[in-house]
């Protein structure tokens, strides 16, 4: 499984996760694991850190006094926050949704039939995300290296002019 | 619903799964090992009047209804849902209850059809 990325799903509706799962193994350069509530998830997280988490909101089906959504992407974030997290739920309601971005998710899915598309779609906008941040990291690095350059240059000049030894360089009038 | 008024319909199903029997039969049977299970934890919350625990629940095992093409039965537990979450209606919920356990019945009679057609 080595150069996989991988990816946590967590949900308490077996069938939910499997679909979910099966939809995402399609893809072959990521790695699937699914748990059927978040503490089993926040255990797995600090023996190996994933790339994305597919987040269920109601986790309570189950088990009763399960740590919610919210609860589990304030935790995941606390131990990882490189980790993308996607929050997923029946729930359409705007609050819910505003709420989970506030915390840090980086996207909200209403389940539903459009919900398998969109989670595949959301795993490509998170790759081509990570992508041009990664370039945009490097551009940034190349412009400090640049401009540390040319201070460099200009404290040498001044201090060659200073000293009275610019006029040994050649070519140096 | 089909022209043969059956609740049920697996063309979502057969298109997420690419037609793929295998993976369509294994949804299935979890739907039918999960969902009386669901009803009973249902039932069993609404006579303690546990409303949250019937929200909570009907709010799972709905989504998987409309995978299976049971909209109406969808809308069913969306209903059971609002009523069990905003506590209105509440003394509506056992006979809502009693219609989804009858509507659970065709659609179990009419999976496990869909699975023999499926060869397994």
């Amino acid at each position: 499984m080595a150069g996989k990325a991988l990816i946590y799903i967590v949900d308490d509706e077996p069938l939910q996760r499997e679909l979910l799962a099966d939809h995402l193994g399609n893809m072959p350069a990521y790695e699937i694991h699914s748990f059927g509530t978040g503490e089993e998830c926040l255990a797995a997280l600090k023996v190996r850190i994933p790339t994305i988490v597919f987040l269920d909101y109601n986790l309570d089906s189950q088990v009763k006094d399960a740590m919610d959504g919210t609860e589990i992407l304030q935790e995941i974030k606390s131990i990882a926050p490189a980790v993308e997290v996607v929050m997923i739920s029946g729930q359409d309601r705007i609050e819910v949704a505003v709420n989970s971005m506030k915390h840090g998710a980086f996207d909200y899915i209403v389940k539903g039939e459009g919900a398998f598309v969109r989670a595949e779609k959301t795993v490509f906008n998170i790759y081509r995300f990570h992508k041009l941040t990664g370039t945009a990291s490097r551009y940034r690095t190349l412009m400090l290296l640049f401009g540390i350059g040319m201070l460099l240059m200009i404290l040498l000049v001044i201090y060659l002019e200073t000293n009275g030894l610019i006029s040994n360089i050649p070519g140096w009038s | 619903m089909s022209e043969n008024k059956e609740i049920t319909d697996l063309s979502y199903l057969r298109s997420l799964t690419g037609g793929a029997n295998d993976k369509m039969s294994k949804y299935i049977r979890m739907f039918l090992t999960g969902a009386p299970i669901s009803l009973q934890q249902m039932e069993l919350y609404a006579l303690s009047k546990d409303w949250s625990g019937v929200k909570g629940t009907a709010h799972a095992l709905k989504p998987q209804l409309g995978y299976f093409g049971a909209k109406g039965t969808e809308e069913l537990l969306k209903n059971i849902e609002r009523m069990a979450g905003d506590l209105v209606d509440l003394e509506q919920i056992p006979a809502s209850l009693e219609i989804f356990k009858a509507q659970l019945e065709i659609i179990t009679v009419e999976l496990e059809a869909q699975l023999k057609a499926l060869g397994n």
